[in-house]
């Protein structure tokens, strides 16, 4: 056979072939959107670390630190969820005091530079301050805290800040003071109020909303040069929910 | 004699015998060892995490999986029973020790070109400077009918008909030097060109506008290599030379950042390239006619335009699409308003031939898995992208990349959830689960939950 008409046959066979049937590949099971989860409703959430008691203080004290649209110009800590945020954290390595230095001496009669000198946790400090404050109320007042109304809910908090409630006549033997645990409270409350959602508070960043905060966007060089000119993109968050 | 003898002839005399039969000298095994680089053997027969060379790779094909073989001098589960003529068979022919067929995933029709000295420095190389490894790869197992090794002789007659490589006197040396890499040991036209009805490329040599075209690759496009300057200025035919020599060293450039299957290829093959050769492929890709201008193809002017409207649309932020508003949020940050990045670091979105290819899974898996340069020698740095596959849905990616595809001058049409969701599906959990734990702590590639000390 000569070489054209190999050629040539070989120039047919390629164009008059059908197309060869290529086999599908069976489709595998399909993952359903990893899309951020919606934040749950407060009424609804299942605390992790707080016991039902705890939980109706930390719910309580919030609401006075951050009252909500009735009291103040913004939406409060329970309309953004903050004690779903400090549950959270209780489990985090914040919570465990995980990366702090927890072995002693504890200098508790020390200099405040030296930092954190108790033994506990903020697990512990919270389930501490709680019991603690708790037995206050009793006594003053014959009430859980969460039973008091807000007026008295204030003068309770204003004595944890000022310690004016004194923690070592309730059975605390480290030292632990009402205003160490109230700052521990108040900070923690502003963080869950003003932290991404991502970590269970500041829910549907209304926070952020309120004080024109842009949130996790990573880049403005498109404002360095416009001003006076009014920012129009409400938030976004880590896990890109849109305000 | 060097060290690297002297321990062979401790050894045993076997090995010593076998040197002297070669006439090998270290010039050759070198030789050698860079045209293994040249010919990216180790990607396809290396399993990931296994011993170079010792194959078992899965390769998925329209006919079924395809495991690479053991191409160590190991003398039972490798090659190193074959003697040169067979193994200048098995490269240029797909021919089998046996005589049984080899699959064509095997690039034998490229290889056919290499010349009996490049046969014979591979042969060298594999011989006595690969480590033997005894493990048997699993068995390639199509089937019926591909599972009839015979039937590929049909197929060898009809395609893989190239001959040796014969120099060109219409190129310089170094372009044709590079001819001879790209139409043979780079193979790339196993990628780069379409296949035809019986998944054959369907040119093995720039004598064919087809030849290195561009061509769907399990959806990924494998963009045109033609870089010529008569088409409509996109992709590598607004490259120079320098800018290929750059891609294929660093797997960056003022243009791209290597991503999808091409990454591997950087890593493993051009990057150990003298510049010299890169320089010669460049030219040669230079030489090809671009694939010319569709209907409806816009000019480099139109596409100015268009990039300066969406970029001024996305500067102002004001009534934005979804598509615009999830772009700013997501991308814009690296990316930028004009979707050009910022060279080298942040690859273009606009003009990306990525993001412009009939099919948009690769631009998906892109957006959904995130994607990370191979460290090179001279760019070791590897700044990934993340993944947004745990922050988007299969709706917002959807809206998201069909903004991309239009935005700037890109033409690449819409995309639909299903899409989204289809390639959602093909990647492994992992990439898409770098989410959201139940404490709400974000995790990251170093395990450090950076999100932790968030109540502190």
């Amino acid at each position: 056979m000569s070489q054209p008409d190999n050629a040539s046959r070989r120039a047919f066979l390629r164009n008059t072939f059908t197309l060869i049937p290529t086999v599908g590949l069976a489709g595998g099971v399909s993952l359903t959107a990893k899309a951020a989860e919606p934040p749950p409703n407060l009424g609804d959430y299942q605390p992790a670390f707080f016991s039902d008691e705890e939980w109706a203080f930390l719910l309580a004290a919030c609401d006075r630190l951050i009252p909500g649209e009735s009291a103040g110009k913004g939406p409060g800590a329970l309309d953004t969820n903050v004690p779903v945020f400090i549950d959270r954290q209780m489990d985090s390595p914040y919570g465990h005091a995980e990366r702090w230095y927890m072995e002693g001496p504890y200098v508790l009669d020390g200099s405040p530079d030296l930092g954190f000198q108790y033994p506990y946790t903020p697990r512990d400090v919270y389930q501490k301050g709680i019991a603690m404050t708790q037995q206050y109320c009793q006594q003053q007042h014959g009430k859980r805290f969460d039973q008091l109304d807000a007026d008295t809910q204030d003068s309770v908090l204003k004595a944890l800040e000022a310690n004016d409630i004194d923690f070592a006549s309730l059975g605390e033997s480290q030292k632990l003071e009402a205003s160490e645990f109230f700052s521990s409270l108040l900070e923690n409350t502003k963080e869950g109020y003003l932290a991404d959602p991502i970590h269970g508070g500041n829910k549907h960043m209304a926070a952020w909303k309120m004080v024109g905060f842009p949130g996790a966007r990573a880049n403005f060089r498109d404002w360095v040069d416009q001003h006076n000119v009014e920012y129009p993109l409400g938030p976004v968050s880590l896990t890109g929910e849109r305000g | 004699m060097t060290a690297r003898h002297l321990i062979p002839l401790l050894a045993g005399s076997a090995i010593v015998l076998a040197n002297q039969a070669f006439g090998a000298d270290d010039d050759t095994v070198q030789r050698g060892a860079y045209l293994a680089r040249a010919g990216d053997c180790v990607a396809c027969h290396t399993a990931p995490g296994g011993k170079p060379f010792a194959g078992g790779l899965p390769i998925e094909s329209p006919f079924g999986t395809i495991y690479s073989t053991n191409i160590t001098p190991d003398k039972k589960a490798g090659i190193g029973n074959y003697s040169e003529a067979e193994f200048a068979a098995a490269l240029r022919q797909g021919e089998r020790a046996d005589g049984a067929n080899l699959y064509p995933a095997m690039p034998y029709p490229s290889y056919a070109k290499l010349t009996d000295d490049d046969v014979h420095a591979l042969y060298v190389y594999f011989m006595q400077s690969v480590k033997p490894v005894a493990e048997q790869p699993p068995e390639t197992d199509l089937g019926f009918p591909f599972n009839q090794r015979w039937g590929i002789s049909a197929w060898n007659w009809l395609f893989a008909d190239a001959d040796t490589f014969q120099p060109n006197a219409s190129y310089d040396q170094l372009t044709d030097r590079g001819r001879y890499l790209v139409e043979g040991l780079g193979h790339c036209g196993s990628c780069h060109t379409p296949r035809g009805f019986a998944e054959q490329e369907k040119a093995l040599d720039g004598d064919s506008e087809d030849y290195l075209a561009g061509a769907n690759l399990n959806g990924w496009w494998a963009p045109s290599l033609r870089g010529g300057d008569d088409g409509d200025g996109r992709g590598i035919e607004g490259w120079d030379s320098q800018a290929i020599v750059d891609y294929l060293k660093t797997g960056r450039n003022a243009h791209a950042t290597v991503g999808g299957e091409m990454t591997s290829v950087v890593a493993n093959s051009t990057t150990h390239l003298t510049d010299k050769d890169l320089m010669g492929i460049a030219q040669y890709l230079k030489s090809l006619s671009a694939n010319p201008a569709g209907d409806g193809a816009t000019t480099a002017d139109q596409r100015q335009q268009a990039t300066d409207e969406t970029a001024a649309h996305l500067q102002a932020a004001k009534n934005l699409s979804d598509g615009e508003r999830l772009y700013i949020d997501n991308c814009a940050a690296c990316h930028l308003d004009d979707g050009n990045g910022a060279e080298r670091v942040f690859p273009p979105i606009n003009g990306n031939s990525l993001a412009n290819a009939d099919d948009p899974t690769g631009l998906i898996h892109t957006i959904l898995a995130g994607a990370k340069p191979p460290a090179t020698p001279t760019i070791p740095a590897q700044l990934p992208m993340p993944g947004f596959g745990w922050r988007l849905s299969d709706d917002e990616v959807a809206t998201l990349a069909t903004f991309v595809r239009g935005a700037w001058g890109n033409d690449g049409g819409a995309v639909t959830a299903d899409q989204v969701a289809k390639v959602r599906a093909s990647i492994d959990d992992a990439p898409l689960d770098k989410a959201v734990d139940p404490n709400g702590e974000l995790n990251h590639d170093d395990g450090e939950s950076h999100a932790a000390n968030g109540a502190q």
